[in-house]
């Protein structure tokens, strides 16, 4: 086993963590033996099916759980300590925030607790609900609020004390597309300011298109880590892309690719994603 | 020093707005009010038993209610917050577990405050309202002319009964065993997250402090008790407040003297009780899973 690494954003070795179950029913290992890094700046995705463990990584990281066994830094900080969560944003997955506070009021909040004092609240608040596009919404009670809007709003009081590192629990579940799609931009966005994001999904299709790298856990335990152009690509294999080609070229393409002695040629017609295509239908 | 009081403060400003939008709360709130308020019309003795049965009654409006209200607030502090995720923000900001147990009790705390504060006043202006219809009734009997000596002496123990500074003494004790009552819920809603669990344990505390004085006059001072009992009731008064000190606002509403100093004395008992209640709290949090 490695050390850990105190230049990481997260830095984990052999996190292992056992619920025991009541009445004598023994142990439940929810992480077993887990090494993980994040470079600072980068995102990073967290599959699995559930129960897999993602959330109980995400809850030792933050020093909800404590650990069974192994360690984890933040920053080089021990998660859990008051100076590693200086440093960390979070939104846990569906969060219910308190209804009858307006989104403003729960800036508020959530500002006095990282520190902030009056004037800070009120600066960052403005800035955040820019960001999260609810400047309209911000003095409505968070009742009249849409999933997405809750789930935005959620990222808002995350981001209040500028944290360098953000852990977002399954942040698209239960929001619709276009929602999903906010969410995302969002997280590139705050890529861009150079933040690390730590974040779990269900749905792979957008794991993939915004994530620098991810690990697979599957029942405690982590199948794979890596870099997404790593573990995704097919060795060998060779896709080109054309503007404008008609069929008649396309046929004309194949035989010529096929006579050139390189074997048999696969030609595709490339499809936007339905995401794209149904956010396209909506917005027209 | 100044950030952890803000921290503080913002749980506990939280709590209390959140606790004055549960209608629970506030049906019991406005079922005290008018307990208080109706014992006015309760009115078939001398007016000096009428004075009496009116401080009962409404001191015990304040206290049944204020017991309800602290166990059912109290179990749902932090069993609402880990239900609703919310626990897992505050927790994820720079916030120490024991400044959420803090915040989330002196929220509570701030609750009961407001509504002792509030039964006190309609408790005080049905006294007051009782002494205009006695004076009103000794004036008329004396037909608008000058007062007797026996109608003189009637008009001083009206303003006895219906100005009795003793009642402040009653208050600020009720509200002291409501301080404590909620501080026991609030620990043990630090270990569980059942509601009936926690307002059933703390029920059972409630109980068995009110017993233990009684137990320890008959199995010391009575010498009945073997060396069983007396163990028991060591290990009892180690573990549970004696909620009979409390006991002295029946002879204040009564009508005894009672002195400031004796008072204080209990305030202290219940303080200390109480910091050692929620450091145990604090501790039993710190270690807790969410």
């Amino acid at each position: 086993m490695t050390q850990i690494n105190n230049k990481s954003a997260v830095s984990v070795r052999g996190l292992t963590k056992r619920f025991k179950l009541n009445w004598r029913r023994g142990w439940l290992l929810a992480l077993d033996k887990l090494d993980l890094e994040v470079k600072p700046g980068e995102i990073f995705g967290l599959l699995g099916p559930n129960g897999s463990g993602k959330s109980t990584t995400m809850k030792l990281l933050l020093g909800i759980l404590r650990p069974t066994e192994g360690e984890a830094k933040i920053f080089g900080e021990p998660a859990g300590s008051m100076k590693a969560r200086q440093n960390i944003g979070f939104l846990p997955e569906n969060p219910y925030f308190p209804t009858f506070l307006t989104g403003r009021e729960v800036l508020f909040y959530y500002g006095r607790l990282s520190g902030l004092d009056h004037i800070e609240i009120k600066h960052r608040s403005k800035e955040l609900l820019g960001l999260v596009s609810l400047e309209k919404a911000a003095d409505r009670p968070l009742r009249t609020y849409s999933k997405g809007m809750l789930q935005r709003i959620g990222l808002a009081q995350a981001l209040l004390h500028n944290p360098d590192l953000i852990f977002l629990d399954e942040p698209t579940a239960g929001v619709d597309p276009i929602g999903s799609r906010q969410m995302r931009d969002l997280m590139l966005k705050l890529k861009e300011e150079g933040k690390t994001i730590v974040f779990s999904s269900h749905l792979l299709e957008q794991v993939e298109e915004i994530s620098d790298r991810v690990a697979i856990l599957h029942q405690g335990q982590k199948l794979c880590e890596g870099m997404l152009d790593e573990l995704l690509q097919i060795p060998d294999d060779l896709e080109i892309g054309l503007d404008n080609v008609s069929p008649e070229e396309e046929t004309k393409l194949k035989e010529l690719l096929e006579s050139s002695g390189l074997g048999r040629a696969r030609l595709r017609r490339p499809r936007v994603s339905l995401e794209q295509f149904f956010i396209d239908q909506v917005i027209k | 020093m100044k950030q952890i009081y803000w921290r503080i403060y913002a749980i506990a400003k939280n709590t209390l707005i959140e606790s004055l939008r549960q209608r629970v709360l506030l049906v019991l709130l406005l079922f005290g009010l008018v307990l208080t308020g109706a014992s006015f019309y309760f009115t078939n003795f001398t007016f000096q038993e009428e004075f009496k049965f009116l401080k009962d009654i409404g001191s015990a409006a304040i206290s049944v209610t204020g017991l309800l209200i602290a166990m059912i607030g109290a179990a749902q502090l932090i069993p609402a917050e880990i239900e609703r995720r919310t626990i897992y923000t505050v927790l994820s900001k720079p916030v120490r577990r024991v400044e959420f147990l803090l915040g989330k009790y002196l929220g509570l705390l701030g609750l009961l405050t407001l509504m002792v504060a509030l039964m006190s006043i309609i408790f005080g202006g049905v006294l007051w309202l009782k002494e205009v219809v006695e004076i009103q009734e000794i004036q008329m009997q004396s037909q608008g002319g000058e007062l007797s000596e026996g109608q003189q002496r009637m008009l001083e123990q009206v303003y006895e009964q219906s100005r009795d500074l003793g009642m402040f003494q009653a208050l600020l004790l009720i509200w002291l065993k409501l301080a404590l009552v909620a501080g026991i819920a609030v620990l043990f809603s630090t270990m569980a997250t059942s509601t009936v669990f926690i307002v059933f344990s703390t029920l059972v505390v409630y109980f068995i402090g009110h017993l233990q004085a009684t137990a320890k006059e008959v199995w010391i001072q009575e010498g009945t008790g073997g060396v069983f009992e007396k163990f028991v009731l060591v290990l009892v008064s180690w573990f549970v407040p004696d909620f009979q000190a409390y006991s002295i606002i029946d002879e204040i509403l009564a009508g005894t003297n009672v002195e400031w100093t004796y008072i204080f004395e209990i305030t202290g008992y219940s303080i200390i009780y109480l910091l050692v209640i929620l450091a145990l709290g604090g501790l039993v949090f710190q270690e807790r899973e969410l």
